[in-house]
């Protein structure tokens, strides 16, 4: 399916977020997820289902001021 | 009594928020934060790089004692932008704490003050601990303090100026009028900076260029750790009143 990961399409073959989160090879405890705008919490990623066209952001801390 | 700086019932152990931006790399910053003793350390949050996943996740870095995290909404424009990124700070678990940075102005990136001080009021609503940027302003800032922020941080110059304090009056003002801590963010330079901004009255500053980009950043940490101590104690004691004359010192035969 497509889906549009932080503002990039990409062809994957996955079912759920934390599919995706693996697929990407991210820190679990790091990342923050939101799909069409909504936050997933990371307890609920194994049991949320990416569709075909969904937009997913993933977000972390990076250094700041 | 000990002279600790408390924020929303949560005492700290430094008077110091340092900023994890913009250091030579993670050893320097490791050492930097160490010199200083700061407990608050401010982050931003952006997009993972996809590419390269390792490249920036700032906490694979940080090292050593349990720090207190301040997460900042730098990169909004809006109080909507704000919240949003206030929220997804939330979801990472680490911390209910935000920094409101709103700014549209990419030159002086002075902050928003109308759209800062909608959203303090939205996100104190919603239980964050709300420490709003905002330029210094002593009406403003009142304001910022009515709408539920646990402490208020005035700018003393534009961020990553190094300029100093350009107008002590508003901070002075500001620090007589607010209840909650005042802490100077942005635009210190230097140590000497950092003293000024606390015999002022603040209760705390926020830097990171000032330390980052110190020709010794380390050196820098532990003589801005020294200000603030020295700062808050000249404050406390109370300075003599400027004159015109002079005074002596010594007995007049």
């Amino acid at each position: 399916m497509n889906l549009l990961i932080n503002g990039e399409t990409y062809h994957l073959d996955v079912t759920t977020l934390k599919e995706v989160v693996t697929y990407f090879g991210l820190q679990e405890g790091l990342v923050v997820t939101e799909i069409d705008g909504k936050i997933i919490d990371r307890s609920k990623w194994l049991n949320t289902k990416v569709e075909d066209g969904m937009t997913i952001e993933l977000v972390h801390f990076v250094g700041g001021g | 009594m000990e002279d600790k700086l408390t924020i929303a019932g949560i005492q700290l152990s430094s008077r110091l928020f340092l900023g994890t931006g913009r250091y030579p790399n993670p050893y320097v910053q490791n050492q930097a934060i160490e010199a200083s003793e700061a407990e608050v350390l401010t982050f931003a949050i952006r997009r993972v790089n996809l590419s390269d996943s390792s490249e920036d996740a700032i906490l694979q870095h940080i090292e050593g004692k349990s720090f207190r995290y301040l997460p900042n909404t730098s990169g909004a424009t809006t109080a909507k932008e704000a919240i949003r990124i206030a929220r997804l700070a939330k979801a990472s678990g680490l911390s209910n704490w935000i920094k409101i940075e709103i700014s549209d102005n990419e030159k002086t990136l002075m902050p928003d003050p109308i759209e800062t001080l909608k959203a303090t009021e939205v996100l104190a609503q919603e239980g964050f601990i709300v420490l709003p940027y905002t330029s210094d302003d002593p009406g403003l800032c009142y304001r910022l303090q009515e709408a539920g922020a646990a402490a208020v941080m005035p700018g003393g110059s534009p961020i990553g100026t190094g300029l100093g304090i350009l107008n002590p009056y508003n901070i002075e003002r500001i620090t007589e009028q607010l209840n909650v801590p005042v802490i100077v963010d942005a635009g210190l330079g230097s140590a000497s900076d950092v003293t000024k901004a606390m015999e002022l009255g603040a209760e705390g500053v926020l830097l990171n260029t000032a330390i980052a980009k110190a020709r010794n950043p380390v050196k820098m940490a532990e003589a801005v750790k020294h200000a603030i101590n020295a700062g808050r104690l000249s404050y406390l004691a109370g300075r003599i009143p400027k004159k015109k004359y002079a005074t002596a010192s010594s007995p007049i035969l």
